[in-house]
């Protein structure tokens, strides 16, 4: 700030002899009255899923605009979403979960666990092939699963998708056996995650490390070509009729094939659905899902993003925020409700834990259990002797009371956004926020431990990801739980959680974990993510699979 | 600072001139009306940069999060933007930031290159040779892209965005001070100095330096057009802090996703741009007319 005001005198001084040379007329503005009238801006939040047509329409090419580029359309080393929503037409999984949490039959039609949770045994289906004319069997399982685990194949986000898994007994040619480690009530759940979608052992072993441009599975469509940058195609696979229950058309699907653009401009994006040069775009942001709302000739699809919602994680290491009171003083202090009204425009809802209203064991009493209070935040600071100094800011021992804001860069999902309200929000009880933006918050965060506030979210299906970010974390280990929360009682609740059979017990358990966060001021949570989509009206059937991501067995287009 | 100081001194000494150049021809009458609203303007925008206070109805972080996205209206005259935030007010602030970037990278350029431009000119000889070849290296990357490649190697700040524009003027000053000093070298009071026994510095100094200045002078008040742009790209690509009150650039690169929806985000910081820079291409068009040595002769 000084280095600032020093610079501007120099300004004023050149300013004032341009002023002097140029000897021209004053232009003074008037001040004007302040006058704070205004329109509320109205929106409606709209969770529109669509019915499906009784009568669908064979044959027609879906063109679908992606954000970004996928990195991979190997399921096991892909480490991006936009790829998982590729890949995920091309590849099936053992099973299912549906909208209610629920594990469905898929390549597996039926499952038994042993007594002891260590084990898993799997009925396969027997009329299931590979695009590449491989039969799927239990070796192809086997196959897929210790890929994950040797280290040469350089997974990723499937590894911690597939922990306690040790190894794979083939039983029969169409029986499988899983065994675990440990048992863990989130391992069932995860198979029906996209990253651990079944592959072919045949076309990995022909392609090798190029198997990623050149995917093979067992799923509805059969990968065509892959221009860099522009665009990826995949077809109809024509044999297909092992559709989970997750989708209505279990058969071969009604599209011929479907063409995912790659658009990373928001603004090319939006535009090329109303120039119709695609059908369908994802990721709209709010303002422009306000504006398409209201025409007929689309229709906006959304769905919830399951896991951790949107959250500001406090660094309990760093002082003052190490005091429960300070911490609660921020959770007062921050209006989350007006900020997600005011730049998510209701397309977002708010989110009141650490986990989403999604999954299992989400806590329904946390919902508006806390409601801004600034004069609540104020009085807590006060008695932790900070006391407002000349400016505003609060003071102890000649110290201002600051907190340093970290958030990553580019502005993704109009974080930076929530960054600038919240300085202002602040600034009002006496904290003065300093905003850092940074491309590299893995070193900065993960590694540095340099921050006080930092936002961050996750897509997941299972309460056990609270574990990670909560759990006791072993010291100078590189962890999610960059809070540094270590309390025992918290460690054996969800320890307890992951092998929790019963599920009233284990849904119990995760609520404790819930009321924990909230009542310690852990975390702010901010809002739950929406996928958004939105299609032409000739679009039908597009629905979204647990994790949000668009199934397209039952889509066809209507003239 | 020596050059600026003997710069407005070359200034005040051709004022007394003007009178010879008023007469002269007709259609400047017409340009003079262009010239006063281009200072006017800078006038203005120089104001809002000094004292925003008393121009902005309100505070520029002061969030109206129950009207947000307003169009144009008498309350807000350039209307809010998503946080609710009066846009006239922000781009009356937003005005500090883009003209400090403009001045200070102007005169950082200018002096560091009209230092290399004036040595290498004065002394000749090897220096001359060495100096001109690092500035003919600097000069064979691409402006922006120097500018880029600054902005993101040192990181986002203020300054460093001041030092990477800066950095990306030098040659052109370098060059224009070179050419300028050799040819002043070469003039007959300079060898009349000479002959009566001045010191090779004194005459650089007194004679030299004071009647190289006007060109650079030009030069840079043309100047803090481009750099003024050149700052509000590398902020519009996102190479800017995040401060509370944002400039021009980081304003319109905010704005742009809304383009569609709210048009008066983006447009009016963008009109601000365009209008400075038109006042001081203006300006510096004009400075040129009237610094021009040959004019000055006839």
């Amino acid at each position: 700030m000084r280095q600032l005001s020093k610079s501007t005198k120099t300004v004023g001084l050149l300013m004032a002899v341009l002023l002097v040379l140029s000897a021209c007329a004053d232009n003074g503005g008037n001040k004007k009255e302040k006058t704070a009238a205004g329109n509320e801006a109205s929106a409606s939040p709209s969770a529109s899923t669509q019915a499906p047509s009784a009568t669908a329409v064979q044959g027609g090419d879906l063109t679908f605009a992606l954000a970004s580029s996928p990195d991979s359309l190997d399921p096991q080393r892909s480490n991006l979403a936009v790829a998982s929503r590729v890949y995920s037409s091309i590849f099936d999984n053992l099973v299912a979960r549906d909208t209610d949490n629920k594990i469905k039959p898929w390549l597996a039609t039926e499952w038994t666990v042993s007594d002891d949770g260590l084990s898993y045994t799997f009925k396969l289906r027997q009329d299931v092939k590979f695009q590449d004319g491989t039969p799927f069997n239990a070796e192809a399982v086997k196959y897929t699963y210790d890929r994950i685990l040797d280290p040469t194949t350089k997974a990723t986000n499937s590894v911690p998708l597939i922990a306690p898994y040790q190894s794979s007994e083939i039983i029969d040619e169409y029986t499988i056996k899983l065994n675990l480690e440990t048992a863990s009530q989130a391992f069932l759940g995860n198979l029906s995650e996209s990253p651990l979608a079944i592959v072919s052992p045949t076309a990995v072993k022909k392609y090798g490390e190029q198997f990623g441009k050149n995917p093979v599975g067992t799923g509805p469509f059969k990968f065509v070509n892959w221009e860099e940058n522009a665009e990826i195609k995949v077809e109809r696979n024509s044999d297909y009729r092992w559709g989970p229950d997750t989708v209505d058309n279990k058969e071969a699907p009604y599209l011929d094939s479907i063409v995912f653009k790659i658009i990373p401009e928001e603004a090319t994006r939006i535009g090329s659905i109303q120039s119709k040069q695609v059908l369908a775009v994802e990721s709209v942001p709010p303002q422009n899902i306000v504006s398409l709302q209201s025409d007929p000739a689309y229709q906006v699809l959304q769905v919830n993003t399951n896991g951790h919602p949107y959250s500001l994680l406090i660094n309990q290491k760093k002082a003052p925020w190490n005091e429960l009171k300070a911490r609660q003083a921020l959770q007062y202090g921050i209006d989350v409700g007006t900020i997600v009204k005011t730049l998510y425009l209701g397309t977002y809802e708010q989110a009141w834990s650490a986990i989403t209203p999604g999954i299992f064991g989400y806590d329904t009493s946390l919902e508006n259990s806390i409601l801004p209070d600034q004069e609540k935040a104020g009085k807590l600071l006060d008695e932790l002797g900070w006391v407002p100094g000349k400016d505003g800011i609060r003071e102890k021992d000649g110290k201002k009371l600051t907190l340093h804001y970290v958030d990553s860069s580019p502005n993704r999902d109009k974080r930076n956004d929530i960054a600038v309200i919240i300085q202002q929000q602040l600034k009002k009880i006496g904290i003065q926020v300093n905003v850092e933006l940074t491309q590299d918050v893995l070193t900065k965060v993960f590694k540095n431990d340099d921050f006080d506030i930092f936002g961050n979210s996750q897509v997941n299906s299972d309460p056990n990801l609270l574990y990670p970010f909560f759990h006791t974390a072993p010291e100078g280990a590189l962890t999610n739980n960059i809070v540094h929360v270590s309390d025992p009682q918290v460690d054996q609740w969800l320890e307890q959680g992951v092998v929790e059979r019963d599920e009233a017990k284990r849904a119990e358990l995760y609520k404790n974990v819930q009321q924990y966060v909230k009542n310690n001021a852990v975390i702010i949570p901010v809002y739950v993510s929406r996928y958004s989509v939105v299609a032409a009206k000739s679009v039908q059937g597009l629905k979204f699979d647990h994790s949000g991501y668009p199934l397209f067995n039952d889509v066809s287009i209507h003239k | 600072m020596r050059e600026t100081v003997a710069a407005r001194s070359a200034l005040r000494k051709r004022k007394w001139e003007l009178p010879a150049l008023r007469s002269s021809e007709k259609r400047f009458l017409f340009s003079k009306a262009w010239i006063v609203i281009a200072i006017a303007i800078i006038a203005f925008m120089a104001l809002c940069a000094i004292a925003p206070q008393w121009i902005a109805p309100y505070s520029p972080v002061e969030m109206f999060t129950d009207s947000i996205m307003q169009p144009p209206s008498v309350v807000h005259p350039f209307g809010t933007d998503y946080f609710g935030r009066d846009v006239f007010s922000v781009v009356v602030y937003g005005s500090r930031e883009s003209l400090l970037i403009g001045l200070m990278s102007v005169v950082a350029g200018g002096i560091v290159g009209g230092t290399i431009g004036a040595l290498s000119g004065y002394v000749g000889g090897l220096l001359d040779m060495v100096l001109m070849r690092a500035i003919e290296i600097l000069m064979t990357i691409p402006g922006i892209l120097l500018a880029l490649t600054i902005a993101a190697a040192m990181g986002p700040s203020m300054t460093n965005i001041v030092i990477a524009v800066a950095a990306a003027t030098i040659p052109g000053y370098a060059r224009v001070m070179r050419g300028q000093t050799m040819s002043i070298n070469g003039r007959s009071y300079i060898t009349a100095a000479r002959s009566i026994g001045v010191s090779r510095w004194g005459i650089f100094w007194r004679h030299v330096l004071p009647n190289s200045l006007s060109p650079l002078l030009v030069m840079a008040t043309l100047g803090i057009g481009s750099s003024i742009l050149a700052g509000s790209s590398l902020s519009f690509l996102g190479l800017g802090v995040l401060k509370e009150i944002p400039d021009w650039g980081a304003l319109l690169s905010q704005g742009r996703g809304y383009l569609t929806v709210a048009w008066w985000i983006c447009t009016f910081p963008g009109l601000a741009i365009t209008l400075l820079v038109l006042a001081v291409n203006i300006t510096g068009d004009w400075l040129r007319d009237y610094l021009d040595p040959k004019q000055k002769e006839g």
